[in-house]
Parts: structure tokens; C-alpha cells; sequence
């Protein structure tokens, strides 16, 4: 069978020593600065990602899938111990991981948080597996319209997922839009925007304004937030669940699985999501639904799955149809365009190497997470006593350091600086910004499919509507953004997000 | 109605309208084309118009959606951060990633409002010692380590 056969492949290019190698290092290094209190995985790749630009794509890509999921297992383990969610993923595992780890249960919260994440890594890797060839068959069916209108879906999917205000969502991805144009107009080659500045020629840089937003404003943030940080006691040797409670876990895993493999591939969706779902669902269905809150293992194991899952298959639009779902892969869509790869259905067929073996390596990173950081959560535990005061200056240094090296110029240092501002101005207003870093990835493309739509249309903006795929693709936006603003639905959701 | 002013949202607002208005007279010059063979100025503009106008909405919205004052912004952390990062954009290319690594890390230390002098001093050595290594030695990124 063809599946069998591409994850061969996969699976032999993902296995030679140097790729193994970046795997394992960047789900170590994920790890490591995911599991720095308020350091969300989104930070954690920003700031990790100029370090990958040197690789070969593969292995590049290869580390960030690892650095990816390494950082979403760390902001667990943080969640479980301080208490402190990296990202708004882990606050369900907050809930009753904190707690379990309160009653002196920390170790089986820990280790099932893992093997959950492992399940459900396993899982969601043969379901890349199995649905990019037909998405990608389908995707090669689209026409510049139908991209376009995917894009708008991507985009209202975002917003209606902010956390913040979604109209000011709406504005942040304009902005990101707006931001993204800046530079050199493919088309006919006039400067646009650039303020005459030949640094802006090739547009604002992209990891300048990552690591802006997500480093430099995170930290000035939480710096001038006190620090509560009263790391729970624990020992090694308590490490293991027991067996009954991992039955009890695998029917919550298997579902948290599901859902989080559905709610990944949606526009917009993502980790975060999934992993709320899961909860507000293993709360309704489990038999030990009095326990939620309290410490049940449950709690832990199935929403960990689903975020997991969720992560995962959020690679699916982006590595089929080229389309970031979320923040995050928009984060992927840079690094891979600085590789010189254009996300697209054209990957699968003309990189089969690449496309196999970062699916192959999510696997093999999964499995290194459990086998490898399961023994090293005591170094974990005790990177979590050093303070943070200590902690920062070093990725202050990161942040520069990782920046200036992708262009060699002390300029896109500046830009970080005024984008990490900017991001502190944006949170202080409840702006988030990462519908903002979709708008800008996706405001070129968007731009080019628009443009290139309406020229074959010979300027009939009806083409968006006439053809049916996109038709549909437009009408699924409108239905998301008609059902934000019933307000039945609107409650709910601020309810699901605040809690 | 009273005049409420939620004054977060409002700043929001102003910074759209201005953004837009910016990127407006940059897009100025740019032609704009026709719908059907658009100029590079088409969208800019287009998109400038939509948050200009987007903008103004969200102003007058704020206006009467209820007080609320401007959450206080952590002052030491945000511009002692801000001045390690110039102080690395400043300083690279004449003094090296040894020194600039120092500077850099002693000055974000005073970011944190319980920093201990000794132990920054001690940090900002370490850190520039390991920068160094790492980067320049091990990763080969092409960056001085001294002035001369």
C-alpha cells in the first residue's frame, strides 16, 4: 500500500544520524524553554527558530516539529508543577494536574500527560498520513479564487478563536494583512511602503516581528507581573500511575484524540482549542466526572491527547494546501519560505523526502519525548528552582542573537525592538497578536491570489462566488462569523475562555 | 447617552486610524490600476481605506462602552529590555558578541525588580562566555567576538 511504502520513505530519512539528531535536539531544547514558566510554545519557537535556518530544510524542518511539540510538552509539565499554563493549551492542565500534583500525585500526572501526548502522537501522525494524499488531490483542484476564499476562511477562523475581542481580532489580522505587503511588489517590481529604506525591500523581516511580539513583549509583560511560583515538591520514585489508572485513561485518551485530531485541521484551530474541548467533553462523558477539578487523572490525560492531537494535525492545511491554520504554523510557513520551500500541495509530490520525513519524525519525536524526558523531569524540576531573574537576561540574548543572524544586519535588531513595543502596546490593549502573524504571512498570498482571480475574471469580483468550491469556502466564513455574533453563542464563549 | 470612554480601546482605535492613514499617503504614490489589472497600489490602499474606516468605527464604539482607564504598563522591566536590545543593535558591530553580550545581559538584569548585582555580574560573564562558544565557535555564525 502507498501509505505504507511514503512512511517508509519517511521513516528512512527521518532515521539517519543527523536527522535523528536534530530531532532529539530540538524536542530537548523545545522542552527545555518550554518548561520556562510563562513562555508559551509560540515564544519558545520564535525565539528557537533562527537557530534552524542553517540546517539543510529537512533537518531544519525536522528540528522545529521537534522544538514544536517539545515546547507544548513543557508548558505541561509547568502547568502540572507551578501551576503557571505556558499558553492558553495547558490552563485545562492546570485544573487537575495542579491539583494531583497538590496531593502529592505530581509524578502520575506528569508521566500521564506523556503517554497521553505519545497515544495521541501516534494517532494523529497516521491521520497526516492517511489524509494528505487526498487533500492534496483536492487542493490541487484549486484555482486562484478558491485560494483566496480559503484564505478568508482561514483568517475568520482565527478571529472567531481569539481569545481577546474578536473585533479586535478583525483589525489585527488587517493590520497583519497590511504589514505583509510591505516591499518589493512581486508583479511589477516597485518598491511599495518601504519608506525608501532598502533594509524593507524584501518586506519587513518575519523574525524580527516573531520574536518581537512573541519574545520581547512577552517578557516586558510578565516581568512587571509578580511572580507566584511555588514549586510543588516531588519525588522521582512516584513517577508511575498505576495500572488502573491508565485503563481508566485510555478510553479519555482515545477520545481526546478524536476530537483534538478534528478541531487541528479546522482553520484556526489548533492546540488551545482542542484541548479546552476535550475537557468541557471528558467533564460530560466520563464516569468519574465528580472527581473533575479535584485531581482527576482523566482531566489531565484526555485534554494533554487532544492538544497534542490537535498540534499535530494543524500540519495538515499547512502542508497540503500551504495554508497556516494557526499562529503557530504560520511561524512554520516563514521558516519554510526562508528555506526556500513554498508551502503547497507541490511539496508532497516534488519533496517526497521532506514532506515523509517530517511526518516520520513527528512519530519519532514523540516517542523521544516520552523516553528521554519522562527520566529527565528531575533536570526539568530543577531548571523550575532557578529564578527567573536568571533565567531572562539569556533569552533577552537569544532573542538578539537569533535575530540579527538571519540577515546579518543590526537593522532587523530594530525592527525587533519596535515590534516587541508594538506587542506590549497590543496586549495592553487586549489586542492578541496572533491573529495578526497570520495576516501577515498570508497578506502576499492573498494579495496574489485576489489579484491574479480578479485578472482572469476580467474584474467581476463574482468569480469568488460563481465558482462552487469557493463559494462554499466563503459561505462557511460568513456562517462562522453569523454564529459569533448570535448572542447565545457569544456567551458560551466567553465563558469557555475565561474559565 | 453619556460619554463613557473606555480609553484602551480608544488608543487601539487612534492607532488604526493612524496606521492607516500612514500606510495611505506611503501607498500614495503607487499605482492603483483597475480591478481587473490592478496596480501595486491597488490593495495597499484598499486595505489602508478598510482599517482607517474600521478604525474610526472601533473609536466611536469606545466612546460609550463604558470607563476604563489604561492598564498600568510595567515601566522598568519594558524600557530596561528595551535598552538591552538597542544596546545590542548599538554596540555589535563596533565592540564584538563578547562585550556586547555582557552589556546586553547586565542591562536586562536591572529589568527584573529583584536583581542582585553580584550575581547579574557574575550571569553576564557566564552568558557572554557561552554565547560566544555556542554561536561564533560551535555554530560558526559569522559575527566578531572582539573589537579588534
Amino acid at each position: 500500500m502507498d501509505l505504507f511504502a511514503n512512511l517508509a520513505t519517511g521513516f528512512a530519512v527521518a532515521l539517519t544520524p543527523a536527522n535523528l539528531g536534530f530531532c532529539f535536539l530540538g524536542a530537548l531544547i523545545g522542552t527545555l524553554v518550554g518548561v520556562l514558566p510563562g513562555i508559551a510554545p509560540i515564544t519558545t519557537i520564535a525565539i528557537l527558530l533562527p537557530f534552524t535556518f542553517s540546517l539543510p530544510p529537512t533537518s531544519s524542518l525536522i528540528m522545529l516539529a521537534g522544538i514544536f511539540y517539545g515546547a507544548q510538552y513543557g508548558g505541561s509539565t509547568t502547568a502540572i508543577l507551578v501551576n503557571v499554563p505556558g499558553e492558553s493549551s495547558s490552563i485545562v492542565t492546570c485544573l487537575d494536574g495542579h491539583q494531583m500534583a497538590k496531593q502529592g500525585r505530581a509524578g502520575p500526572a506528569l508521566a500521564i500527560a506523556a503517554i497521553a501526548s505519545f497515544v495521541a502522537g501516534t494517532i494523529a501522525t497516521l491521520v497526516i498520513a492517511t489524509a494528505s494524499a487526498p487533500m492534496t488531490w483536492l487542493a490541487l483542484k484549486f484555482n486562484a479564487a478558491e485560494y483566496f476564499s480559503l484564505m478568508v476562511l482561514g483568517l475568520t477562523g482565527a478571529v472567531v478563536l481569539a481569545h481577546g475581542a474578536p473585533e479586535k481580532a478583525v483589525a489585527m489580522v488587517l493590520v497583519g494583512l497590511l504589514l505583509g505587503l510591505v516591499g518589493i511588489d512581486v508583479n511589477t517590481g516597485s518598491p511599495r511602503m518601504t519608506m525608501g529604506l532598502s533594509d524593507l525591500g524584501d518586506g519587513i523581516g518575519f523574525v524580527p516581528i516573531a520574536i518581537g511580539m512573541f519574545g520581547v513583549a512577552e517578557l516586558a509583560v510578565t516581568l512587571g507581573r509578580p511572580q507566584d511560583r511555588s514549586l510543588l515538591s516531588f519525588k522521582l520514585r512516584d513517577l508511575w500511575p498505576s495500572w488502573a489508572e491508565i485503563r481508566r485513561c485510555v478510553p479519555a485518551m482515545l477520545r481526546g484524540t478524536a476530537l483534538g485530531s478534528i478541531l487541528g485541521v479546522l482553520p484556526g484551530g489548533g492546540a488551545a482549542l482542542s484541548s479546552f474541548a476535550a475537557y468541557a467533553m471528558e467533564k460530560k462523558v466520563s464516569r468519574n466526572a465528580a472527581q473533575f477539578g479535584r485531581g482527576a487523572i482523566e482531566g489531565v490525560a484526555a485534554p494533554e491527547a487532544a492538544n497534542n492531537a490537535g498540534a499535530q494535525t494543524s500540519f495538515i492545511p499547512l502542508l497540503t494546501l500551504g495554508i497556516p491554520g494557526n499562529a503557530i504554523m504560520a511561524l512554520m510557513v516563514g521558516a519554510m519560505m526562508i528555506q526556500g520551500i513554498q508551502p503547497g500541495p507541490q511539496v508532497m509530490t516534488a519533496q517526497p523526502q521532506l514532506f515523509w520525513g517530517v511526518i516520520a519524525s513527528m512519530w519519532l519525536g514523540n516517542l523521544m519525548l516520552i523516553v528521554l524526558n519522562l527520566p529527565m523531569i528531575g533536570l526539568w524540576v530543577s531548571l523550575l528552582r532557578v529564578p527567573y531573574r536568571a533565567m531572562f537576561p539569556a533569552i533577552v540574548i537569544f532573542c538578539c542573537i537569533g535575530t540579527y543572524s538571519v540577515g546579518n544586519t543590526v537593522f532587523d535588531i530594530w525592527a525587533m525592538l519596535l515590534f516587541g513595543v508594538l506587542g506590549v502596546f497590543f496586549i495592553k490593549v487586549g489586542a492578541e497578536p496572533a491573529p495578526f502573524i497570520l495576516g501577515f504571512i498570508l497578506g502576499p498570498l492573498m494579495e496574489e491570489n485576489f489579484r491574479r482571480a480578479m485578472y482572469l475574471s476580467r474584474g467581476s469580483p463574482m468569480v469568488f462566488v460563481e465558482r462552487p468550491i469557493s463559494a462554499l469556502l466563503l459561505a462557511l466564513a460568513v456562517a462562522l462569523l453569523v454564529i459569533l455574533v448570535l448572542p447565545a453563542v457569544k456567551r458560551k464563549r466567553e465563558e469557555v475562555f475565561k474559565e | 447617552m453619556t460619554l463613557r470612554l473606555n480609553v484602551p480601546d480608544m488608543a487601539f482605535a487612534a492607532f488604526l486610524v493612524a496606521l492607516g492613514a500612514f500606510a495611505f499617503a506611503l501607498a500614495g504614490e503607487l499605482t492603483v490600476g483597475t480591478a481587473a489589472a490592478m496596480g501595486p497600489g491597488y490593495v495597499p490602499r484598499g486595505l489602508a481605506i478598510l482599517i482607517m474606516g474600521y478604525g474610526a468605527v472601533l473609536g466611536v464604539r469606545a466612546a460609550f462602552t463604558g470607563q476604563q482607564a489604561f492598564p498600568e504598563i510595567a515601566w522598568r522591566p519594558l524600557l530596561m529590555i528595551a535598552a538591552a536590545v538597542a544596546a545590542f543593535a548599538l554596540l555589535l558591530p563596533a565592540a564584538g558578541l563578547g562585550i556586547t553580550s555582557f552589556v546586553v545581559v547586565i542591562c536586562a538584569g536591572f529589568a527584573a525588580y529583584d536583581v542582585r548585582l553580584r550575581e547579574n555580574a557574575m550571569l553576564g560573564v557566564g552568558l557572554a562566555v557561552f554565547a560566544v562558544v555556542l554561536f561564533v565557535i560551535v555554530l560558526g555564525l559569522p559575527i566578531p567576538i572582539w573589537p579588534w
